[in-house]
Formats: C-alpha cells, sequence, structure tokens
C-alpha cells in the first residue's frame, strides 16, 4: 500500500493537469474559427482546432513523464 | 425480446460461461501443438500455452450474439464492436504465429476500426469534461483508427505479468459499465458487461501463477474492445482517464527507449527477477521506463504483488473515471 500511494499521487496530479489541459483546449482551441461558408474553412478550423489540441495533450504527455522519472530516479538513488 | 436490462444480464451470463468453458479447450488444443511461451518471471521458467485469448474472441462473440438475439434492433452496434474485436483477433493470431514489426502492429491494429466506420456507430461530438459536446465532424472519423491502434497497443503493452490484463481490463471494464449505465447507453452497456465477463472468466485462468498465456490474440482483441466502447458509448475522455496506468505505461516505456521498437530490439529489461523469485527494477539507465519498474523502484516484490498494485493503481483511475463523467454531466 505504502508503494502505491505516491504512484496513485502521480495519477491524481495526472488527472489534474488533464482537466487543466482540457479546460484551456476550451478556451483556446475550441474558440479558434475561420468560418463556417465554405468546406475548406470547415476543414481548416477542424484541423487548427486539432493541432493546438494535440500540442497541448503532448505537453500533458511530457509533463506526466517528468513527474514519473523524476518518481524514479529519486527511488532508484535510494537503494 | 427481452429489455435492454435483462439483455445486459444475458450477454454477462453468455459470455462468461463460453470463455470459461473455451479457456481450458484453447489450452488444451495450444499445448498439443506446441504453442507455448516461457513464463520469464519465474525462477523455474516454466512453458505455458500461448494464445488462449483465442477462448475471449469465442466468449466475446457468443455473448455478443445473445445480445443480438435479445435486442434485435441493437444489432448495429453489436456488429460494429464484434467486428472491431474480431479483425484485431485476426491480427494478435498474425503477430503470435510470425511476430510482426514493431511498426507494422499498430498500423495494423488502427484497421480494427473499419467496422465501426462503415456502420457509422460513432457520433462525431466527443464529450470534453467541464465544457461539453465538441463538433468534430471531419477530424474525428481520422481520429478513430488512432484511438484504436492507442488502445490496443497499450492493453498489449500492460500484458507482461501473471494476470496483469484481464485483471485491470476488468476493472475498467466495471466502471465504464457503471458510467455507460449513468448515461443511459444500456445497449452499450451491455456490450461492457460482455468484456467484464469475459475478463472475469479469463483472470481465473491467468490469474497468478498462470495456466495460460492470452497472447497478442487476447490482448490486441481486449484493447480494441475498450476503444470500440468509447466511440460507441461515447465516453472518450472518461476511457482515457481510466486507462491512465495503460498510457502511462506504454507511453514510458516507448520514449524511454525513443519510439517503437520491437522487445527483441531493446536489450535492456526494465526489471530484473532474482534468485530469490522476486523481481527488481532495472538501475540501467537505458532500461525502459515501464509501469511494473515505477511500481518495484521502491524495493523488490514478488511478480504477484506488482499486478496487485497495477490493479490498485487501475482502481483509483477507475474512479477518476467516474469522477470525470460527473464532471461532463455537471456542465450539461
Amino acid at each position: 500500500m505504502k508503494r502505491i500511494l505516491p504512484l496513485a499521487a502521480i495519477e491524481v496530479f495526472v488527472w489534474f493537469l488533464l482537466l487543466a489541459i482540457t479546460f484551456l483546449i476550451s478556451k483556446v482551441a475550441i474558440e479558434i474559427n475561420l468560418g463556417t461558408g465554405t468546406l475548406l474553412a470547415r476543414i481548416a478550423t477542424q484541423m487548427i482546432r486539432l493541432l493546438v489540441s494535440g500540442a497541448l495533450v503532448l505537453g500533458w504527455l511530457l509533463a506526466w513523464r517528468k513527474v514519473a522519472d523524476l518518481y524514479l530516479s529519486k527511488m532508484l538513488s535510494r537503494r | 425480446m427481452l429489455d435492454s436490462y435483462s439483455a445486459l444480464g444475458v450477454t454477462f451470463a453468455a459470455t462468461f460461461v463460453a470463455t470459461f468453458a473455451a479457456t481450458p479447450l484453447v489450452a488444451k488444443v495450444m499445448r498439443a501443438r506446441g504453442i507455448v511461451g516461457v513464463d520469464i518471471h519465474k525462477v523455474s521458467k516454466i512453458e505455458v500455452p500461448e494464445m488462449c485469448g483465442l477462448a475471449i474472441l469465442i466468449g466475446l462473440a457468443v455473448g455478443v450474439v445473445a445480445f443480438s438475439i435479445t435486442v434485435p434492433s441493437a444489432v448495429r452496434e453489436a456488429a460494429a464492436f464484434i467486428g472491431a474485436v474480431l479483425i484485431a483477433g485476426a491480427i494478435g493470431i498474425v503477430d503470435d504465429l510470425h511476430p510482426l514489426g514493431a511498426r507494422t502492429k499498430p498500423l495494423l491494429t488502427a484497421f480494427a476500426c473499419v467496422p465501426i466506420l462503415i456502420l457509422g456507430t460513432y457520433i462525431p461530438y466527443p464529450e470534453i469534461p467541464l465544457y461539453g459536446p465538441v463538433r468534430l465532424t471531419i477530424v474525428y472519423p481520422i481520429l478513430i483508427p488512432i484511438a484504436f491502434a492507442v488502445t490496443s497497443n497499450s492493453i498489449n503493452m500492460m500484458d507482461v505479468m501473471n494476470g496483469a490484463m484481464p485483471g485491470t481490463v476488468a476493472i475498467v471494464a466495471f466502471a465504464m459499465l457503471g458510467v455507460l449505465l449513468w448515461s443511459g447507453e444500456v445497449r452499450t452497456a451491455a456490450l461492457a458487461a460482455g468484456l467484464l465477463a469475459a475478463m472475469l472468466a479469463f483472470f481465473y485462468f491467468n490469474r497468478y501463477p498462470s495456466k495460460v498465456f492470452d497472447g497478442d490474440t487476447g490482448s490486441l482483441a481486449v484493447g480494441t474492445a475498450l476503444g470500440a466502447l468509447a466511440i460507441i458509448g461515447r465516453i472518450e475522455a472518461v476511457m482515457i482517464v481510466a486507462l491512465i496506468p495503460h498510457i502511462m505505461n506504454s507511453f514510458y516505456g516507448l520514449s524511454s527507449v525513443r519510439g517503437l521498437r520491437e522487445h527483441r530490439e531493446i536489450h535492456q529489461r526494465p526489471t530484473e527477477l532474482l534468485p530469490n523469485g522476486l523481481l527488481r527494477a532495472s538501475n540501467q539507465k537505458g532500461a525502459p521506463v515501464t509501469l511494473a519498474r515505477l511500481i518495484l523502484a521502491a524495493g523488490p516484490l514478488g511478480e504477484k504483488e506488482v499486478v496487485r498494485a497495477m490493479m490498485a493503481l487501475t482502481a483509483v483511475s477507475s474512479l477518476l473515471a467516474v469522477l470525470t463523467y460527473w464532471l461532463t454531466v455537471f456542465v450539461r
């Protein structure tokens, strides 16, 4: 149980971070609108939304990895 | 014709009985044909029948047929679900018999989504927590194959220790069953009940010490089943949260060895087997950062305890997934 707690804490941290990222996606990525008049404009809008969201999700994954790396190196150095 | 709730019970029972009955039979056939794998986390290095995930495919197929008979109006969803599962299972069979390349496998598993695309059992308005549904009519069909490749290969990469795959997926399936019932998606919930039943039945044989291995046949099919549930049931974000330990395991593993690589190409193992049968996290810098290595970083443990820790972490993520769904409902 003792060894699960720090990893569960990482999970909760990652979850909070995910909520923050989805909030950012809703406030930044989804607000992008290049018009809905033509099919090209609709495709461009959705592609840019996807790219911005993708960049935010990548940041989430990298932050997650950093936390796990820190935990691993700290635990291994104790041995 | 039964109501959807009764159909859920029928699907659960049919899948459980079929998987439970098929697993020892499939294991017998595999052993007789010499299709066995070495249990690498045991000092004795015993051989265990491989490819027994075929029993999961049989169980799910029986369950879905029972579901379709009891609720004929849901045959489209049922066909899309089992179609995707069987395609992934077929890729798994090929991979078990003639190992596929590290890049070929995710590419092929992405094609498992074809039945969902053809039958149109998706709604391109995914629910974003704290925001609500987002219109992605053009991009969504492009994201479906990626989602399938991620779920199937994440479950595949978690399938490294006795009982880890069915044990963790049973917890996720149980949480998804609850969320789907809460959201009123009773038909998709019946499919989740089928997956839960298959995992419980298979866990009986696959738990420590394993009498059967599911192989890529089972793990790719089960990962695809989760992807299909997420898309058909419109619980994409909730599923991502539930699969945090699995994504953690696969993403860290891949990023620490710098990209997609077949396990034969990776010379350092994340864990080491000690002479007393305990497992220890590798101290080598280039070793993949997997969930097992993170769990073992605090000190050596037995395989059974590592799997219990994986299941406990999946229980935490599944609870967070239910909370995520509550947040999604909250903003509506």
